[in-house]
């Protein structure tokens, strides 16, 4: 199951002593139900800000973001946020199973057990089992968020919000965690969007990317990827097509000032 | 008391069983220091390098310290101490856990309190006894509220900067899974700041005997600080050095039960 998402003209504004800071201006933008979206912009450019506007937990100062057909005032039930930091999303005193666990605490407690296992199978899923009942911080940085991306699905996402997630950890790492979530993706068919300023993943990962500009940020373009499904880290990447989107795409990252791309 | 106890640990977590034969062998050193001491002591006192009255031989200190178990005012003394510093520590903790977490969390309580707070915490603790006598008299309330305003202040600075250090990460996390924020509290907030509620605790810890010692020295009819000033009025070095070593025997245990506790329930200090 998953949603529609969409930016309505969302602008937000940063009112500090004195001058007004403008974060970006005036943005519409929309994932369609089971779409993986991808946004790509340089630092500074207030994507992680868009992405938790989406995520219910800042709100805009201007426009609305809407989900299915309501609009977002709070945190939405199935719109779930991975954060980049899974160290300090992790809760250090709980076990990897308990972490998981989290999101459903709230049921009754006759179902518990019935939870655990499915919460062990989502740790399947990731690759952790046999992890259950040792604490985050006892694994590598690629296994922690293989923990926090366990505890996503455990609160059944329609929207999964992805916020640089594979950017803290090594070059290979980050491609294992990259297939993983192509694959939870593929079989749960949530609504997926990244948020990343590595165009390479941005392209690897989804269907459409969307370009912000530097500051005052606004929506640059929107491309279609187009690459075949299921992607492949050797093959997709070294498809001409894939070669061509980065050539163009980061070609539009580069260039100065807002608006003038450079054709590919 | 605290650094030995410290040191003692961290030497320790480096270990395996392999190590063990080596690591006895390392704590060997420090306590074959302490016995040349006790000795060097002992051997002052019976070959008459020092000739006083007060500096008795070691081994008449520990015959009045056994003679104690037996039956003595020493051991009544001491669980009145004890009593209180407990009563008192427990009071001044929950305060400083509670308003460290409250003042921690609001703003509007933050503005209200703590100009007040942080007027109180610089005052030494000692220097209020004389007037806190003439409203608490001499006797258990006096010393259980110094006491708790003691543990108070190391408990209630270090849980109200734990709360401001918790990263929003962590919240923003609660509130993505729609955690109410009852639950945020408990089982968020709450455990994220046991690290530095901990480390108040820790000090908190070591002071209440300092200040329970200090306050039955100053006023009262009971507990070890009395019974200390009692027998050097009496003229019993070796009841009075006793007493010391009953102190610092507890002491360090605490410290030891401290570093215990700490490691089964607050696992991750440090590790975040």
């Amino acid at each position: 199951m998953s949603e529609r998402l969409g930016f309505e003209h969302v602008t937000k504004v940063y009112e500090s002593a004195g001058a007004d800071f403008v974060a970006f201006d005036d943005i519409t933008l929309e994932a369609s139900p089971s779409e993986f979206l991808a946004i790509v912009g340089p630092s500074g450019c207030g994507k992680s800000t868009l992405l938790k506007m989406a995520a219910g937990l800042i709100p805009p100062t201007k426009g609305k973001v809407q989900l299915g057909g309501n609009t977002v005032s709070a945190p939405p039930p199935g719109v779930i946020y991975l954060f980049q930091q899974y160290a300090k999303s992790l809760f250090a005193w709980r076990t990897v199973i308990d972490n998981v666990m989290f999101p459903l605490e709230g049921a009754p407690r006759s179902q518990r057990a019935e939870l655990r296992a499915r919460c062990e199978d989502y740790l399947r899923q990731v690759g952790l089992s046999g992890f259950e009942n040792s604490y985050p911080w006892q694994l590598s940085g690629g296994m922690q968020q293989r923990v926090a991306i366990a505890r996503a699905l455990a609160a059944d996402p329609q929207v999964l919000l992805l916020d640089e997630p594979f950017s803290a950890v090594d070059a290979l790492t980050r491609m294992e965690l990259q297939t993983l979530v192509l694959q939870l993706w593929e079989r749960r068919k949530f609504t997926a969007i990244l948020v990343t300023h590595d165009v390479e993943e941005a392209i690897f990962l989804a269907d459409r990317v969307a370009v912000l500009s530097a500051r005052p940020t606004s929506l640059k373009e929107i491309i279609d990827v187009g690459l075949p499904r299921p992607r492949d880290q050797l093959a997709t990447r070294e498809d001409p097509r894939f070669l061509k989107l980065r050539h163009h795409l980061t070609t539009s990252l580069l260039a100065k000032g807002s608006g003038h791309v450079v054709a590919a | 008391m605290s650094t030995i106890g410290t040191i003692g640990e961290i030497s320790r977590t480096g270990a395996r069983t392999n190590r063990a034969a080596q690591l006895i062998g390392v704590r060997l050193y420090g306590l074959l220091l302490i016995l040349v001491l006790l000795s060097l002591w002992e051997l002052s006192a019976r070959l008459g390098w020092v000739v006083s009255a007060y500096w008795p031989p070691v081994t008449a200190i520990l015959r009045a310290a056994v003679g104690e178990l037996a039956g003595g005012d020493m051991l009544d003394a001491l669980a009145s101490t004890l009593r209180r510093a407990a009563i008192g520590y427990i009071v001044g903790s929950v305060v400083g856990v509670v308003l460290g977490i409250l003042l921690g969390k609001s703003r509007v309580l933050r503005l209200a309190l703590l100009p007040l707070i942080e007027i109180i915490r610089p005052i030494p603790t000692p220097a209020v006894i004389p007037p806190l006598i003439l409203f608490l008299g001499v006797d258990d309330a006096l010393k259980i509220f110094i006491v708790s305003l003691a543990s108070f202040f190391p408990v209630f600075t270090n849980t109200i900067s734990g709360v401001a250090a918790i990263d929003d990460t962590l919240i923003q996390t609660a509130r993505t899974f729609r955690i109410g924020w009852l639950r945020t509290l408990v089982s968020v907030v709450l455990p994220a700041t046991l690290p530095a509620v901990t480390a108040g605790l820790r000090t908190a810890t070591s002071l209440t005997l300092v200040v329970a010692v200090l306050a039955e020295m100053i006023a009262g009819s009971s507990g070890m600080g009395y019974y200390l000033v009692q027998m050097q009025y009496a003229l019993r070095p070796d009841l009075m050095y006793a007493a010391v070593l009953y102190l610092a025997i507890v002491g360090y245990c605490l410290n030891r039960a401290f570093i215990v506790l700490e490691a089964r329930f607050v696992p991750w200090i440090g590790k975040t």
